[in-house]
């Protein structure tokens, strides 16, 4: 499973950036669509749930974010390549 | 649970109650303060033993929170308290209103203002009963002047504020919550239940449309009620900014209460055509009383309603009378709007007898100030 | 749960700012409250004033939004009116600690049935930043503008020492300890209170020298001390200044009876 940011709801906290131990997230340089720097998953390959179904090892991303932003999604092929 | 067809011999507070129990409350919150204590004292007695629930709270504000709580919960539930507990209640107040949560509170009035006279009588809280909260709010007042009123009226004061959502008071005072008399309790007693969302609409006691009464979304029943003191639309959503919403809202609670002022006023009359009416309530009626009953030049207005305002009935005598004697124990207060509806009926003669130091006013004070109006 | 079973799609996105801890605290409940399965229709939320009472409103279910510092005696009034349904009050420092500090003591002490979930972003917050009863001494706010001269309540000591079955302090920047924390406080009976020391980035970081909500979460990581279950009396000192800590964990866990047990209060229909 990999975190996917909803550029919606995301007001550019980087609560993510700074609590994921991995590292998956980046601030954002582009202003979204909302009006904030949203933050960006750019490197999910690293989370801990990479290649995983089933239960989670690690939520801090998804439990953290004040405003719901982050959400779990199955990964794509090429998600599974990298 | 509810009081036994009887005659009853009883103090007034023992009378409240009784009418409490037999209109069916589950939830009484209290604090003890002269001269109300006693009304909770006895529903921790009468409570044990039903599914009701007695509490004495930490304080007074506590005590009116967890009433409206109650009543969410779907309970008849009700304080009673008197002047400096009744101060502390009016934020809450103010929030019943606002949210129309039906709650009944009791004030038995003392001397004021502050600590003033914890157990002589006074009618000083009547304005704060109408005023006492911030903002624009109607509310219904009831003023008991003997053992049986303080029985008929605390039920009546349970049955309006079921019908129209709001906060109902019973305007009390030690005189009347400590004196004992006569109660007579019938067989059949008309009790009113709130218009419950989801739910057919049982047969109700009194016919007045209520149509600015919306279902009571009683929690716990899955109506997702969504309940605030905030300027809220009628779906609930908080909407403080919103200039309409706040005067729709606030237009409505005022109207459901004022347009529906037949349903709700009460009076008693004695010797209606007479030149001088006295107009009075409570205890300050009781030597007005004796008066009118004895002198066929006098008679009485004795309202048993305060809030909203009888303007009907005390239009109507002063449209009939020479000149009015307004008999209250504060000084002045009822005395004004009175006055300004008996100025537009066409009577300009409208005195005040004040009486203020925890005595009601004898019938000697009345005579005396008769007299002095060249009524008598 | 579905999140949106959870939540009143209606009403969202939530009004608070970025960075916030509410958000964070809402993630952490509407996880525990999933996994424990309790039915939310037969769950009452209840919340004072501020920015954390306003959580009620979010919840797709019965909520309560009351007067300020009185959520626990509506509370009180609604639990023991249809002890059925379940009652969770979310509130802040200043809604429970001062203005309702009385309620607050009151309400551990009877130990009626409920959840309180305390949201300490040590400032009023909605209002614009004015000091609390748990701002730290010499911090900033703008009825502090000096610095604040008075020290900070410990709410989770008052708790225990008030007499409530489960008392805990967590922060925001422990989700997974708050969410196991969250459950058992659900399941306990009796008055159960869980704190959450919070950021607020925008009325308390921002005078502060922390405006960025990482800077806040790093100040609580740093400052947090863990204590174990057994209370050890005089060490644990909670005073949140530059130089002091957090005591965060579990006080205490016990089984005194609730209120609706000592009055037998049957459950209604």
């Amino acid at each position: 499973m990999k975190p996917v940011i909803d550029k919606r709801l995301c007001k550019g906290c980087n609560v993510c950036v700074y609590i994921c131990p991995k590292k998956c997230y980046s601030r954002g340089a582009d202003i979204s669509e909302m009006g904030y720097y949203a933050a960006v998953a750019s490197a999910t390959e690293k989370c801990y749930n990479h290649k995983r179904e089933g239960k989670l090892i690690c939520e801090l991303c998804v439990l953290s974010c004040p405003d719901q932003a982050i959400s779990w999604h199955p990964e794509t092929e090429e998600d599974l390549k990298k | 649970m509810r009081t036994p067809r009887g005659e009853y011999f009883l103090q007034g507070n023992e009378a409240c109650v009784e009418g409490a129990m037999s209109s069916g409350v589950r939830f009484f919150a209290g604090y003890p303060i002269t001269p109300s204590t006693e009304i909770a004292e006895g529903l921790a007695q009468r409570l044990k033993g039903t599914n009701g629930v007695f509490l004495q709270m930490e304080d007074e504000i506590a005590c009116i929170s967890a009433i409206i709580g109650a009543s969410w919960g779907g309970t008849k539930s009700m304080t009673a308290t008197s002047g400096p507990g009744f101060s502390l209640m009016q934020e809450a107040i103010g929030y019943a209103a606002m949210s129309e949560t039906p709650i009944v509170i009791v004030n038995v009035m003392r001397g004021g203002p502050s600590t003033g006279q914890p157990t002589r009588a006074s009618q000083g809280d009547v304005m704060q009963t109408k005023y006492g909260s911030h903002g624009d709010y109607q509310v219904i007042a009831f003023a008991p002047a003997s053992v049986q009123e303080m029985f008929d009226l605390t039920i009546e004061s349970f049955n309006y504020a079921e019908k129209y959502r709001v906060p109902a008071f019973l305007l009390s005072d030690a005189e009347v919550g400590h004196m004992r008399g006569l109660l007579s309790v019938p067989e059949q007693l008309k009790i009113v239940d709130r218009k419950e969302k989801g739910l057919k609409r049982a047969d109700e006691a009194y016919d007045v449309p209520d149509d600015l009464v919306h279902p009571f979304p009683t929690f716990g029943k899955g109506h997702k009620a969504m309940v605030t003191g905030m300027t809220h639309a009628e779906d609930s959503r908080i909407e403080p900014e919103d200039v309409k919403t706040h005067q729709e809202l606030v237009k409505r609670l005022s109207e459901k209460i004022l347009k529906n002022r037949k349903d709700i006023n009460k009076w008693e009359l004695v010797s209606p055509g007479s030149k001088t009416m006295i107009i009075s309530y409570g205890s300050a009626a009781l030597g007005p009383k004796e008066v009118a009953a004895k002198d066929e030049r006098v008679g009485l207005l004795r309202l048993k309603s305060l809030w909203p305002l009888p303007e009907e009935p005390i239009y109507e005598v002063a449209n009939q009378c020479e000149r009015i004697l307004v008999c209250e124990m504060n000084l002045g207060m009822m005395y004004w709007p009175i006055k300004r509806v008996a100025l537009e009926a066409g009577c300009k003669k409208v005195e005040l007898l004040s009486k203020i130091g925890g005595e009601p006013p004898t019938p000697s004070d009345v005579r005396h100030k008769l007299r002095g109006m060249g009524a008598i | 749960m579905e999140i949106f079973d959870f939540y009143r799609k209606d009403r969202w996105p939530h009004v608070f700012c970025p960075g916030c801890g509410n958000g964070t605290v809402m993630n952490c409940f509407y996880r525990a409250f999933s996994e424990l399965d309790l039915p939310l229709e037969r769950t009452a939320f209840v919340g004072g004033i501020g920015c954390s009472s306003r959580i009620p409103l979010y919840i797709s279910s019965d909520a309560l939004h009351t007067t300020h510092g009185r959520a626990i005696a509506f509370a009180t009034g609604l639990r023991l009116s249809k002890p059925d349904l379940k009652v969770v009050v979310f509130t802040g420092d200043g809604d429970l600690g001062a203005i309702g500090g009385n309620h607050f003591i009151n309400g551990c002490r009877r130990n009626v049935d409920m959840t309180v979930i305390c949201i300490n972003n040590n400032i009023y917050g909605m209002t614009g930043g004015q000091a609390s009863i748990t701002t730290p001494h010499d911090f900033l706010s703008t009825t502090t503008p000096f610095g604040n001269k008075e020290y900070p309540f410990d709410l989770a000591e008052l708790a225990v020492a008030a007499g409530a079955n489960y008392v805990a302090r967590w922060t925001t920047r422990h989700v997974h300890e708050l969410t196991k924390s969250i459950k058992t406080a659900l399941q306990k009976k009796g008055f159960a209170f869980v704190e959450v020391i919070s950021q607020c980035p925008t009325n308390f970081g921002r005078r502060n020298k922390m405006a960025d909500p990482t800077q806040m979460l790093e100040w609580f990581k740093e400052s947090s001390v863990r204590r174990d279950k057994v209370r050890t009396a005089a060490v644990d000192h909670f005073d949140l200044n530059m130089a002091g800590q957090i005591t965060i964990g579990e006080f205490v866990d016990r089984n005194r009876e609730c209120y609706e047990e000592l009055i037998g209060v049957e459950k209604h229909g």
